[in-house]
């Protein structure tokens, strides 16, 4: 009975703890003191154990036709190419009209900082920690990709580890517009890409604009590059829905980033 | 050799956490798994250490693996949402664990693996819940509906691998003791055929006891034995069963004589419990009667006793410490841990009355006030906590 009386206490203790907890990180925004501390404890063990599962994982995705460790080098290449033809695929009218705002005054080139993916959120939050920090010159708000497209952006960093964001978890929005027509929309993810492959919700702003099954979306950029540098092409529309009672049209958006099998990421640092 | 297993055990759990967070961030969530979720390799550590332990470890361990899910690097939730969450279902399932071993005083494999299935739903359930109450902007209907089932049943196929393996590495490694001899009527059929056949036919005995290591001697010189005086082993094995009082324990059954016994009036009421050889009937019992000839310990019944654990699948007991590579049978349930030593009193007059030193062999009974203070330690404290704050009494 005692025994039953004191562990009654404890598991009280522990559950005012846990609220409290939540609380104070529900406070600051998901951000609290507690996720830095953890990554430092949690950083270094996870970079060893991923770089010991990487053969692992890389079974897996060899089992599914893609002999992901044989040409991770190559995959470090393409980033960097893919980087670079991200700043050429900006349109000229664009250029003329960011060089003119001196929004793109200093910048001649992407630089990318290369990484792996060590450790992924289980559940329902789409977050990838990645095996380059502080220390690689990564910061948060910066734009992640891959040699596919686009893949997120940084939410958190560590000296050695940094948190990315996927563009599929449904708490991220960017800024896109169709290679085509110019125009431009807010994408959302829908939470569910981790486990399958699934669709993103792409909200155009202008009420008089048409999309196409088949456009392909990019980047729209943001001020400084932070958090998506412009260009990164994203997806493809699948399928238009216009939803009754809204003006404006929506599509699902297939992202040409298979984001199951994430492996070797480019991060794009503004220096 | 103790004190370092002592520490190997205070770290196995731990370390087994920890060894399950990294796991499952590194390998599970990245394995793309068909059909939506993925199993949560922590929850079941949780629910199989709380089941096989008891609710404290259990929701101990469940706040600490869920707060380590929570701050480690990937996460991307709010800091304690897993902790509440499998604090809950670690303090849950060692509860009902623990109920039912109340009730039925036995912790059965199926029973555990239900409550640690159970927990383990309830606990993705929780998670799902705890996520829409905060406002998760990731946890939305849908996204619900497509990764719950999913996880669920990877849990439940992964549920009775990871008991298996936590009731493996829990598992205390001192030697099970004997319960306390509970004999039903075949057993006590049993025993007396153990003590009948016992050195009377070398070749006979029954499994599990030992033969007798050595021939038993004729023995020539008539004696008298009370029924009392069995060999001590077997008085121990048998007195526990209220048995009647076997045949002569070892050497040739003497027969009964009881007709004779009036005669020797010597013998009085103890004629009945007395065994008289009949060559002896006639004359007075020699001096030293009432008592065995020999000294007890060398006894004619020179058969070691089976020991403890007698009745149960042959081991040596008390040898060393059996080092299991995989659990064996009764793996579910750790042996109960050996009674601790009770903790010397800080001091007389220290919250319990002082009490003087007995020391004579008449007063190291307990008194009457030892044993009501034993029933209810708290009324005299309660009483002089009152008179110190001034209360009524």
């Amino acid at each position: 009975m005692y025994g039953a009386r004191r562990t009654r206490a404890v598991l009280i203790v522990l559950l005012i703890v846990a609220v409290a907890l939540i609380t104070l990180d529900f406070r600051d925004g998901g951000s609290s003191r507690a996720h830095t501390v953890g990554a430092r404890l949690f950083g270094p063990m996870e970079r060893l154990a991923g770089d010991a599962a990487s053969p692992f994982v890389g079974f897996y995705h060899a089992a599914a036709g893609d002999d992901s460790a044989e040409i991770a080098a190559l995959q470090k290449q393409n980033d960097q190419l893919r980087a670079e033809l991200a700043q050429n695929q900006v349109s000229k009218a664009d250029q003329a009209q960011l060089g003119s705002l001196g929004k793109l005054a200093g910048q001649h080139g992407y630089k990318v900082v290369t990484a792996s993916v060590i450790a992924v959120g289980g559940g329902y939050a789409d977050t990838v920690t990645i095996d380059a920090g502080s220390r690689d010159g990564i910061a948060p708000d910066e734009t992640v990709l891959n040699g596919d497209g686009l893949v997120g952006t940084v939410t958190a960093t560590t000296g050695t580890t940094a948190t990315v964001q996927l563009a599929t978890d449904a708490s991220a929005t960017v800024g896109v517009r169709t290679t085509d027509t110019n125009q431009t929309g807010a994408l959302t993810g829908t939470g569910q890409t981790m486990t399958a492959p699934q669709d993103m919700r792409v909200t155009l702003f202008s009420s008089t604009a048409v999309l196409q099954p088949g456009e392909t979306l990019v980047t729209f950029g943001s001020v400084g590059g932070r958090p998506y540098v412009p260009g990164v092409p994203v997806g493809q529309v699948v399928s238009v829905t216009s939803q009754p009672g809204t003006l404006t049209q929506s599509a699902l958006v297939q992202p040409f980033v298979d984001f199951t099998g994430l492996g070797v990421v480019g991060v794009v640092t503004s220096r | 050799m103790t004190a370092a297993r002592k520490v190997i055990r205070a770290l196995a759990v731990p370390i087994g956490l920890l060894f399950a967070v990294i796991v499952q961030l590194t390998i599970v969530n990245r394995a793309p798994l068909p059909g939506g979720g993925a199993p949560d390799l922590v929850l079941l550590v949780v629910a199989a250490l709380a089941v096989t332990i008891g609710p404290m470890t259990g929701m101990l361990a469940g706040f600490a693996g869920g707060l380590a899910l929570d701050v480690a690097p990937p996460g991307g939730h709010l800091t304690g949402e897993y902790a509440l969450v499998f604090c809950l279902v670690g303090y849950g399932c060692g509860r009902i664990m623990a109920a039912v071993e109340d009730a039925t005083g036995e912790r059965p494999a199926v029973t555990a693996l239900t409550v640690m299935a159970l927990g383990a739903a309830a606990g993705e359930v929780g998670k799902a819940a705890l996520g829409m109450m905060v406002s998760d902007p990731s946890v939305t209907g849908p996204a619900i509906k497509h990764v719950l089932p999913g996880a669920i049943l990877y849990d439940l196929v992964l549920t009775p691998f990871v008991l298996w393996v936590v009731a493996a590495a829990v598992r205390r490694p001192a030697p099970e003791r004997a319960p306390e001899p509970v004999f039903s009527q075949t057993q006590r059929l049993a025993g007396a055929m153990r003590a009948a056949s016992v050195g009377a036919v070398p070749g006979l005995r029954l499994t599990g006891s030992t033969p007798p290591p050595v021939p038993l001697p004729v023995r020539s010189e008539p004696r008298l034995r009370l029924g009392a005086t069995r060999s001590p082993a077997l008085s121990r094995t048998i007195a526990a069963s209220s048995l009647a009082p076997p045949p002569v324990a070892g050497g040739r059954a003497g027969r009964l004589n009881f007709t004779s016994a009036g005669r020797g009036n010597s013998l009085g009421g103890a004629a009945s419990a007395v065994r008289v050889p009949q060559g002896l009937s006639g004359k007075s019992p020699g001096k030293g009667w009432l008592r065995a000839e020999r000294p007890a310990g060398a006894a004619a019944p020179r058969f070691r006793s089976p020991g403890r654990g007698w009745l149960r699948a042959e081991r040596p007991a008390g040898a060393a410490a059996p080092r299991f590579k995989s659990p064996g049978k009764g793996w579910l349930r750790p042996a109960k841990p050996m009674p601790v030593a009770r903790r010397k009193s800080p001091g007389r007059g220290w919250l319990r009355p002082a009490r003087p030193i007995r020391s004579n062999w008449y007063t190291r009974s307990p008194s009457g006030r030892w044993l009501r203070h034993r029933k209810k330690p708290w009324r005299g404290r309660k009483q002089r906590l009152m008179q110190l704050v001034g209360g009524r009494r």
